[in-house]
């Protein structure tokens, strides 16, 4: 096979990260004022709150989403913040209690006591307005199979007006209709930790208030590690795009060298 | 009559939904209920039903014909493969379920994602190029926002990272906010029509 030139494009992106990654080298990231602003709507909320995670995404974003809701997770819990997780994609659900157990586990949570696990329900729409009018009859039991009734952390709980607030980890358009039918229709405060794709599809609600603080990809989720002072894989997974992006923008310039030249001679079209 | 029925439901259903979505009514709220969590799940199965069918019945007609047959025996496997496993050992914690999906359907789309890279290493410099004065233009806002991503902007100049801050909270925002409103005016309009029987694609026969 003759090589062509994306072939040695695809080599360097390769050499790059993993000699980055290699290295060790450790970016110096300044937390942006919106990850900020998340940081400290976490803060502001009293301990023993009850904050609803909903794992809005697919397992292929999970690069991404993992240390985005890992620090999300580990803060609300040493926060003391007690945790209600649901799933609106039916792979959020698998991934979302294993995270919420691993971190849980971390802090010496309890599961039913200090956080507690809802599971998957079909159908978004439906089911955040459903909760909205009751959560108990949307769950009428918990991921393990235990009654909503019987759970200890779960008592009085009953819709959005019982949580503080609702924060949506997605790689999609979830957060949309967290914003348009759980914030609009039942005026429950949403945050949105998301991957770095969506942040500009949701620049628009953070700037109405609508959405009340977001987090964005793995630069965010590297900025609030830095902000909680726990090390997570964030930082690590900036590293390497950082130096992809760094590689991009060389390959860019290049190209547009090349292009130029040969216009130049007459060769370009 | 086929054609009747359904829209008459179809219109029935859009009006009472719209009603109880801004109603405080207490009985209001009980039937959004029934319908939200009850009538609305058991679409959503038929749905489910329907998609295994069509893909089942799509990959055997493949299979037959000798089109991508290795693919298409790996496609209906999983289909088969997973509610089996699933019925049999559930979905929760430890299960054989949750370990072909945490080590195979994660790893494999992770992958598939993680392909994008190499694809914007190709289209960055094969395609990437100021041809016109709209590409510049566009070439520039991406650059400043790469640099300022990456850190490599303020580097620079403090004026980088600002002049991407720019372009996100102007031009992109003002683009962002045009979009989203011309898809509520249309989800609005779409939503009428289907619900006063004007639009009747949906029933198949491309509205005749």
């Amino acid at each position: 096979m003759k090589l062509q030139s994306r072939h040695y494009a695809f080599l360097g992106l390769a050499v790059v990260v993993v000699a980055a990654m290699a290295l060790g080298f450790r970016p110096q990231i300044k937390p942006s004022p919106e990850t900020t602003r998340m940081y400290q709507y976490l803060e502001s909320l009293p301990e023993g709150s009850v904050v609803m995670v909903s794992f809005d995404h697919e397992a292929s974003a999970l690069p991404e989403i993992r240390p985005l809701a890992a620090a999300m997770l580990r803060h609300a819990f040493s926060r003391n913040l007690r945790l209600i997780g649901v799933a609106l994609l039916a792979e959020g659900t698998g991934v979302g209690y294993g995270l919420m157990r691993e971190v849980a586990d971390e802090y010496r949570k309890e599961y039913g006591i200090d956080y507690v696990f809802l599971g998957f329900k079909p159908q978004y729409i439906a089911a955040i307005l459903s909760m909205g009018e009751s959560i108990p009859a949307t769950y009428p039991e918990d991921y393990l199979g235990r009654p909503y009734r019987d759970i200890p952390m779960l008592e009085g709980i009953n819709t959005y007006a019982d949580i503080a607030g609702v924060v949506s980890i997605a790689d999609g358009s979830l957060t949309t209709h967290w914003i348009e039918y759980g914030n609009n229709r039942y005026g429950i405060k949403v945050a949105a930790f998301v991957t770095a794709a969506m942040v500009t599809t949701y620049d628009p609600y953070l700037s109405s208030g609508q959405l009340y603080a977001m987090v964005g990809g793995l630069r965010g989720a590297a900025e609030y590690e830095n902000l909680i002072g726990i090390g997570g894989s964030g930082a690590r997974g900036m590293l390497a795009q950082m130096v992809s992006h760094w590689y991009v923008i060389l390959l860019i310039l290049i190209g547009n060298v090349i292009y130029f030249r040969d216009r130049r001679k007459g060769r370009g079209r | 009559m086929r054609r009747r029925i359904p829209q008459l439901v179809c219109g029935f259903v859009g009006v009472l939904l719209f009603v109880l979505y801004f109603s405080a009514h207490p009985t209001a709220g009980a039937i959004n209920q029934l319908i939200l969590v009850e009538y609305w799940q058991i679409i959503f199965a038929f749905t489910l039903i329907l998609g295994a069918v069509g893909f089942a019945r799509v990959s055997l007609t493949a299979i037959e014909r000798g089109v991508d047959r290795p693919y298409r025996i790996a496609g209906l496997a999983g289909l088969i493969l997973m509610p089996v496993l699933a019925i049999a050992w559930g979905i929760k914690g430890d299960s054989p379920f949750m370990w072909v999906f945490d080590n195979v359907q994660v790893p494999m789309q992770s992958t598939v994602f993680a392909l994008l890279a190499f694809f914007v290493a190709s289209a960055s410099l094969r395609g990437f190029r100021a041809r016109s004065v709209p590409a510049a233009v566009l070439l520039a806002s991406a650059l400043l926002t790469l640099m300022a991503r990456s850190d490599i902007g303020s580097a620079f100049s403090d004026y980088v990272p600002a002049a991407a801050d720019w372009v996100r909270n102007y031009p992109s925002m003002s683009a962002r906010r045009a979009i989203l409103i011309g898809i509520g005016l249309g989800s609005l309009t779409t939503s009428l029509r289907v619900i006063l029987g004007i639009e009747r694609t949906w029933l198949g026969g491309g509205g005749k």
